[in-house]
């Protein structure tokens, strides 16, 4: 009972075996081989072997019981290869990522790097991937960039386009890296808001996530609780791979990653790559970011030394011009009273000195002579006076800061403490320092001395609009609207001590910047003053000295 | 008749702003240092101080103060060698400035001003 099968043949023709394939021309006179490539997986030998088994001693259904381990081991060997294969592709990629991630301190670059490893097909190959960062203060597990097409028909231009050029791992993220990272942020942004999450909503499936710091593989996003409806809905609702972020037990952030658009199932490989990826990369995140912030603070500093140091000069240029000064007072008033005397006598004289008398101009001479000694006189004393720059931009918190500090001894010894809340990096305000410097000096002893038994000043500096608001605010007992309006008069002074002019003379020196001061006031409770400062450049008033 | 005091250290200068300031008709009375012109403030009356504010022993700011706490109503006019005066917050208290010039009109213009403002 022979089939039409081939088997049993020595040498085939090609059209005798259905099962052979192109490049398979060996076989055609190789028994052997056939034999074990072809025909035990062949139906009609298998039907052979079958109808074969009910004769004799059953040695053939023996046979068959073989030709079924061969089958699976040749299976088995099949999916280790495979297996091989792409653990050994995964050494690879993890190679080349990992150098770009072991190297850069971009934190840009990083995640550029880590996310194109997620969904290129390089890579893990997953449609899309979401990173979530927890941010600086650790309040919030934030949106940060999503990378993938947001529809097929991107997909299909996307997937196009790196067929096309046929980019490496490394190529694609450096692509990424230095043209679409904006605009991919930007695509996403809806997305990103709406997956923001505060960290103390510790029953958010979010931050459940990275608190129990344990990889979650969900098959039905609508069917995990700790998600918001609106969240599951713009991630699709379907599968969904969340990995969280953790370096040195630090929570650094939350990858999220699925298949949106082919909808092809996460394996469990998938989950076990990207678990293991997702190590070096929390690690050179929070990296990039320590580094990120250590460049900023090295900016803030640079920029503080510089500032500091051009203040050192100008202070140094002060206090020079106001030598200048007094030397030219000393001047002036050692050669402008015996000028005044002889020039002012002699004028006397002439007027008392007929014309035609000849003495009358002699005298006329010496009121000449007089006139042009105070006119040189004159001169040199303006010029040393234009030497004083006190009126210039200056830096508010450090005329803050420099006016407290002198004030040190004063606020230990009443028991006063200090609290400042300086907005930092504000723009420079036109001033002049010794005055300003003297009103927040007088403001802050004011408040000192209403504070016998000791009490608290906050000083505040902040950027309202086109103004700097430098408030003083005391724990003193506070002043009704009668006494508010009456300290800017001089000598009017609820203390025994004290001249009764530092309010006044603080309401003169802000009326001559243009500005007034500001209080606010209620008994029992303390006292507000408010210095506003006008910052805006185009109106370079100068001070309004004479009056 | 108004009658003025002339605060001074400088023995000329009194001399020749009385000259000058009685020639336009004022009755002056001169003082060489603080405390003299306390005195005489405190004996008799005057309607406008011209005061020196470079003088040894007390200043002439020292002595402002002292007037415009006690005596709101007397004008002060300050006498300066020196513009620079302006940079002392308490000289804002007078109520007018000269700087000193051989020249007496702007100081007579000054009086004629300050007192005419008082009598309004």
């Amino acid at each position: 009972m022979l089939s039409g099968c081939c088997w049993n043949k020595e040498a085939i023709n090609a059209d005798e075996c259905r099962l052979l394939r192109p490049g398979d021309e060996e076989l055609l006179f190789n028994r052997k081989k056939r034999f074990l490539s072809r025909c035990v997986e062949c139906p009609c030998f298998i039907e052979d072997l079958r109808q074969r088994n009910d004769e004799c001693d059953g040695l053939p259904g023996l046979f068959s019981y073989t030709i079924e381990e061969l089958l699976a081991q040749r299976t088995e060997i099949r999916s280790l290869t495979s297996q091989a294969q792409s653990r050994n592709r995964e050494i690879r990629f993890f190679h080349e990522v990992g150098q770009v991630l072991q190297t850069s301190v971009d934190i840009d670059e990083v995640i550029s790097m880590a996310l194109t490893a997620i969904t290129s097909g390089k890579g893990f190959g997953l449609n899309r991937a979401i990173l979530l960062l927890v941010d600086k203060e650790r309040q919030h597990l934030k949106g940060h960039i999503a990378v993938g097409p947001r529809s097929r028909e991107e997909a299909g231009r996307i997937w196009h386009e790196i067929e096309e050029h046929d980019y490496s791992l490394n190529d694609m993220g450096q692509i990424f890296f230095k043209k679409k990272m904006p605009a991919e942020k930007e695509k996403f942004r809806d997305l990103l808001e709406i997956l923001s999450v505060p960290m103390s909503r510790n029953e958010h499936l979010f931050i459940t996530t990275l608190n129990e710091q344990k990889t979650r593989h969900i098959k039905n996003l609508y069917q995990v609780p700790g998600i918001d409806l609106w969240q599951a809905e713009n991630l699709g609702g379907g599968e969904l791979l969340m990995v969280p972020l953790i370096s040195k037990n630090r929570r650094i952030g939350l990858l999220l990653a699925d298949n949106i658009i082919n909808g092809r199932p996460i394996t469990a490989e998938d989950v076990q790559s990207i678990e293991t990826f997702s190590l070096p990369v929390s690690f050179a995140i929070e990296r990039a970011g320590l580094y990120e912030r250590l460049q900023e603070e090295l900016a803030k500093v640079t920029a503080a030394n510089i500032q500091l140091r051009e203040q050192q000069e100008l202070i140094l240029r002060m206090e020079k011009m106001a030598l200048v000064g007094k030397i030219a007072s000393n001047i002036a008033h050692t050669i402008r009273n015996p000028l005044t005397i002889i020039g002012g006598f002699a004028r006397n004289l002439m007027k008392n000195t007929p014309q035609e008398d000849a003495k009358h101009s002699y005298i006329e001479s010496i009121v000449r002579e007089t006139r042009r000694l105070e006119e040189v006189l004159e001169e040199v004393l303006s010029y040393s006076e234009s030497l004083h720059p006190t009126f210039d931009w200056w830096d508010v918190n450090h005329l803050i800061t420099a006016v407290f500090a002198g004030l040190r001894d004063d606020l230990q010894m009443s028991h006063i403490s200090c609290r400042f809340n300086l907005e930092p990096n504000l723009p420079k305000a036109k001033l002049d320092y010794k005055k300003i410097s003297y009103c927040l000096r007088s403001l802050a002893t004011n408040a000192i001395e209403a504070m016998s038994d000791g009490g608290q000043i906050q000083i505040q500096s902040a950027l309202c609009d086109n103004e700097i608001h430098i408030t003083l605010t005391d724990t003193g007992p506070g002043m009704n609207a009668e006494t508010i309006r009456a300290v800017t008069t001089p000598f009017f002074s609820t203390k025994e001590s004290g001249s009764g002019l530092g309010l006044p003379l603080c309401a003169r020196i802000l009326e001559e910047h243009g500005t007034t001061l500001d209080i606010v006031s209620t008994e029992g409770q303390g006292t507000t003053f408010t210095i506003r400062l006008n910052i805006s450049r185009e109106d370079e008033h100068g001070p309004t000295i004479d009056r | 008749m108004a009658r003025l005091l002339i605060v001074d250290d400088e023995r000329d200068i009194r001399y020749l702003y009385a000259a000058e300031l009685e020639d336009e008709g004022y009755e002056v009375e001169t003082a060489g240092n603080g405390a003299d012109a306390a005195e005489l403030l405190k004996h008799h009356s005057f309607d406008l101080v011209v005061l020196d504010i470079q003088m040894k022993g007390e200043s002439g700011l020292q002595l402002l103060q002292k007037i415009v706490k006690e005596r709101t109503d007397l004008p002060v006019i300050l006498c300066t060698a020196f513009s620079c005066y302006k940079e002392d917050f308490s000289s804002w208290l007078a109520d007018g400035y000269v700087v000193k010039s051989s020249d007496l009109t702007e100081l007579k213009n000054e009086v004629a001003r300050v007192l005419k403002k008082k009598h309004h």
